[in-house]
């Protein structure tokens, strides 16, 4: 047992909750609350486990099935981000295509199990996160792509080691971050993309699409939200890490430390923010597009001519 | 190649045969017989050639005008051979199945199975020639087979105009053909493709306009955007079975033509490249943004075929590119993830027009709006239709995945000379990620609309699960993805043979190394889907039921359920510039409406839309133009013929 293995397998097991947790509390201080204890979203999936489920009568086994393809997808693509800011659990020449794909499945099983139900409501959840995640697709492979033209890398983690020397490769490195936290908040149905809060179905993206799911189901999706949660987080905490790939103690506490900056910084925004009409999330998410875009310019402006 | 030679009397006489019986049962045993006897000659005869074989040349002196049929077998040809006769075979057993309620009332089947015999006989013709006369004839033969199969239901004259359309838009096609072809003939003097290679392995301005035309008549064939037209009508109005042997198999042959002419023209030029690259990756985005917006099921298919030939020209440009700037390991990933999605494309997208021809047989529509709840009366169905959906997102861990996955080791290889080029090339694989989560709104809406919730009609009567001539297809389809999924070996084994006569053919192996370890975590994923599948599925067996949670606004009637349009609302009105609406009636303008209003939206293609409209205009100018020339018609006419003449004999000077 390597520590880069024990350490990694900590911080999926503990970061998932803990990420969530900040952003409760965050939000909580900004609202002059208290807020709930730090771990207490670990608490809920435990809760959630004890109980049963109950299924509508008008679902199919797919009901049943899709809330664990989520989760097993969302823990599969932990398992190639750099969550210590170094070599991931596993890591293969163009892995963050796996995840992409990964993370489409789980989206997916979860849109088909949303239209099970046969509600409207559900139905409109699904086509807007189907809507959404269409726009956001591109944005991830032009930055990651960007990226790893930048460090000459096809993995995942490594092209995220990114070294600023010069203008280019800042301006690359903050079009990154920029791109990556929408990615993240459109995917984990963050403020200012989506309310998880919100009391109004009509108005929810992602929350709406699981209204019938209890019990483990439940657990499992908000499981599998946390985890990707974190896979986000870690990924633009491994971009703003100056000493990530170093494999030291101090770069993945560094990592993990950062990984938890991302949480405020969503929470902060998710305070400050309100949530934009639906009609506007496109152009928000094009901004993620339009960064990704800038970064691979900048990338082509830096390299020039020579391979 | 005396076993593949047998195969042509084999399939001819069961085409006679079928044709010739009265009795349906008979005619498609006749046609089932001869299919199979000449896959399995076939594939002998073939087999080699993938394994490594050097290609088999045959020539037999004929009579003028073609002089010599010429045979060249290579591992190209064996590859398409290899699945085109088996899927055809397939077919044929589910039009057996899918034509009964027909036969029961008394239509006759005898011509319609001497037709598909005669697809796989063309087939044989097309794929082995080394003759453009003959390849010719080949090709006219598949597409008159193709038409008439397309109209079976000619009696509605909805059909016979979608027959119609497919008809005069591929003679279209033909024309340009044949124009290349004329233009090889003046510059070589012969018919022979081997002629041909040798002109055009010469870099001149006649090869840049050949393969212009050449890659306009193939882009035709295969129904990239903007010539595809003819397609989703076409689709629409044909039997299941032709559908996906049209989409899957018949139409594969326009990429096969490309690939014959790519590989006697050797190595390209970088604007060529550059030019398949970017039509490939626009037809995959205007075909799949197409897709999101259907109503018909087959139509919504017909689309994801334009999105799909353009991923595989997207993987062929990348060939192109890799070719031209010598890098061998570029290169191959390129042609090779091509041809690995092309196979993957005619193995799914015949499950899901057979999935859908199962759908039309159990309910009389596959309108999404009259549909819903299915996956409970029709549950294998369903299962078959998911499993093809599922791969035709390109979701791991089926076949759609793997294919996808090697273009994208070929777009984000950085291995282009210049950073610029592989910015290029970065960008066409954000756009093909695009291409992949539209088309999983696409698929999503698709299955959720037409198998989930609840029946939106309650009055339409559903059937029954399909009988067995049309469940077997299906399944061997389902298994196929599933295999290809989780051990692309299988299908690589056909790929590396198409490869061989490439001169980059050695490269194959290193290059497929990224897949290995994907193919890996495609298993693992595999593996644990199939766990929490069952583990969830049995653990869910005995949990408490009860209704859909209605957020207090329990729909009146299942009408009131998502519809396929709302789904696709707010997306389309994204990519309007794409997607136009079309409405009839006007929506009220109050916020309780006082008076009934009736409103109806309808997405026209806007390609269609737009060539009628010029056509329409062109009409009313010669029109106009033509009342100008009050008298002597005969001599505008004339001299229109003259001016167009010389037009003709300056443009063929100038590329001289």
């Amino acid at each position: 047992m390597s520590p880069a293995l024990v350490g990694n397998v900590l911080v999926l097991l503990v970061m998932p909750f803990l990420l969530t947790g900040v952003i409760n509390r965050v939000k909580s201080l900004w609202s002059g609350r208290k807020g709930p204890p730090l771990f207490q979203p670990a608490w809920d999936v435990l809760r959630l486990l004890r109980k049963s489920s109950v299924y509508s009568t008008t679902t199919t086994p797919l009901f049943r099935i899709a809330p664990w393809v989520l989760l097993v997808t969302s823990l599969g693509s932990a398992l190639v981000t750099p969550l210590l800011g170094s070599t991931p659990l596993l890591s293969f020449a163009f892995d963050f295509v796996v995840l992409a794909y990964a993370w489409g499945l789980g989206r997916a099983a979860l849109m088909l199990a949303a239209l099970d139900t046969g509600s409207s409501f559900e139905g409109m959840g699904a086509a807007r996160e189907a809507t959404f995640s269409a726009l956001v697709e591109p944005a991830l492979f032009l930055v990651v792509g960007a990226l790893g033209l930048f460090t000459r890398t096809h993995t995942l983690h490594q092209a995220l080691f990114l070294h600023i020397d010069d203008g280019a490769s800042a301006l690359a490195w903050v079009c990154a971050v920029v791109a990556l936290l929408v990615v993240l908040q459109t995917e984990t149905a963050r403020m200012p993309v989506d309310d998880p809060t919100t009391h109004l179905e009509l108005t929810m993206v992602h929350e709406v699409m699981v209204l019938d799911h209890s019990g483990p189901d439940l657990a499992a999706i908000q499981l599998a939200n946390s985890v990707k949660l974190l896979v986000g987080a870690s990924a633009i905490a491994t971009l703003l890490n100056p000493l990530a790939g170093a494999g030291t103690a101090l770069s993945a506490g560094l990592t993990v430390l950062l990984s938890l900056l991302v949480a405020v910084v969503v929470g902060t925004i998710e305070s400050l923010i309100a949530r934009l009409r639906l009609q506007t999330v496109p152009k928000y998410v094009g901004l993620a597009i339009a960064a990704g875009a800038i970064a691979l310019l900048a990338t082509t402006w830096r390299l020039g001519g020579a391979p | 190649m005396t076993l593949f030679l047998a195969s042509f009397p084999v399939l001819l006489l069961g085409a006679v045969l079928s044709a010739a019986l009265r009795n349906n049962k008979h005619s498609a045993a006749a046609a089932i017989a001869s299919q199979s006897l000449a896959t399995v000659l076939v594939l002998a005869g073939v087999a080699p050639l993938l394994a490594g074989a050097p290609p088999m040349e045959l020539s037999w002196s004929w009579p003028p005008p073609i002089e010599h049929i010429s045979l060249h077998l290579d591992g190209l040809s064996a590859f398409f051979l290899a699945w085109s006769l088996p899927m055809t075979l397939l077919g044929t057993v589910f039009a057996t199945g899918y034509l009964k309620p027909y036969f029961e009332k008394g239509r006759r089947g005898g011509q319609h199975f001497a037709l598909l015999t005669v697809t796989s006989l063309a087939f044989v013709i097309v794929y082995s020639v080394g003759n453009a006369l003959v390849f010719l004839l080949g090709w006219e033969i598949a597409a008159v087979a193709a038409w008439l199969l397309v109209i079976w239901d000619y009696r509605n004259q909805k059909i016979r105009f979608a027959g119609f359309n497919y008809i005069v838009s591929t003679h279209v096609g033909l024309f340009v053909l044949v124009a290349a072809f004329m233009l090889l003939h003046s510059a070589t003097g012969s018919m022979e493709f081997s002629a041909f290679g040798k002109f055009l392995s010469q870099q001149s301005s006649m090869r840049s306009s050949i393969f212009v035309l050449l890659g306009v008549a193939f882009a035709l064939k295969s129904a990239f955007f903007p010539f595809h037209t003819w397609l989703p009508r076409a689709h629409a109005a044909a039997p299941a079975h032709v559908s996906a042997l049209m989409s899957g198999v018949i139409h594969k042959a326009g990429l096969f033509g490309f690939l014959r002419f790519t590989l006697l023209m050797g190595k390209p030029e970088e604007w060529m490249g550059w030019t398949v690259l970017a039509f490939g990756g626009l037809s995959a985005l205007f075909g799949v943004l197409s897709t999101a917006t259907q109503r018909d099921l087959k139509r919504l298919l017909g689309y994801s075929s334009t999105e799909n030939v353009g991923i595989v020209a997207m993987g062929f440009g990348v060939g192109y590119l890799g070719w031209t700037w010598e890098l061998p390991g570029l290169a191959v990933l390129g042609f090779a993830g091509g041809l690995l999605h092309l196979f993957n494309h005619a193995l799914f997208k015949c499950l899901l027009f057979y999935a859908a021809g199962s759908v039309y047989y159990a309910t009389h529509t596959v309108d999404l709006e009259r549909l819903g709840g299915l996956a409970k009366k029709l549950p294998r169905t369903a299962l078959l239709f998911l499993v093809g959906a599922l791969a035709i997102c390109a979701l791991p861990p089926l076949n759609g995945f793997a294919s996808e996955f090697v273009i994208y080791s070929g777009l984000l290889s950085g291995l282009a000379p210049h950073t610029d080029q592989n910015a290029l090339l970065t960008l066409a694989a954000a756009g093909l990620a695009f291409v992949g989560a539209v088309s999983a709104l696409s698929m999503v809406r698709a299955f959720g609309v037409a198998f989930l919730g609840n029946p939106r009609e309650p009055k339409l009567h559903v059937g029954e699960e399909p009988p067995t001539p049309m469940l077997v297809p299906m399944v061997l389809h389902a298994v196929g993805v599933v295999l290809v999924g989780v051990a692309p070996a299988t299908a690589l084994l056909l790929v590396k043979g198409a490869l061989l006569p490439f001169p980059m053919a050695a490269a194959l192996a290193p290059a497929l190394v990224p897949l290995g370890s994907v193919v890996w975590v495609s298993r693992a994923l595999a593996g644990a889907l199939v766990l929490v599948g069952v583990v969830s599925w049995l653990s869910g067996r005995a949990a408490r039921r009860s209704a859909t949670w209605g957020c207090g606004y329990t729909a009146a009637t299942p009408r009131m359920q998502y519809t396929g349009s709302s789904f696709a609302e707010q997306f389309a009105r994204i990519f309007q510039a794409f997607l136009p609406a079309l409405r009839r009636g006007e929506p009220s303008e109050d916020l309780f409406p006082r008076h009934s209003v009736h409103l109806a939206t309808h997405h026209a293609d806007p390609v269609e839309q737009r060539m009628f409209e010029v056509l329409g205009q062109g009409e009313k100018y010669v029109g106009q133009a033509t009342e100008k020339i009050p008298e002597q018609p005969r001599f505008a006419f004339a001299a229109g013929l003259v001016a167009l003449f010389v037009i003709g004999l300056i443009l063929v000077g100038a590329l001289r």
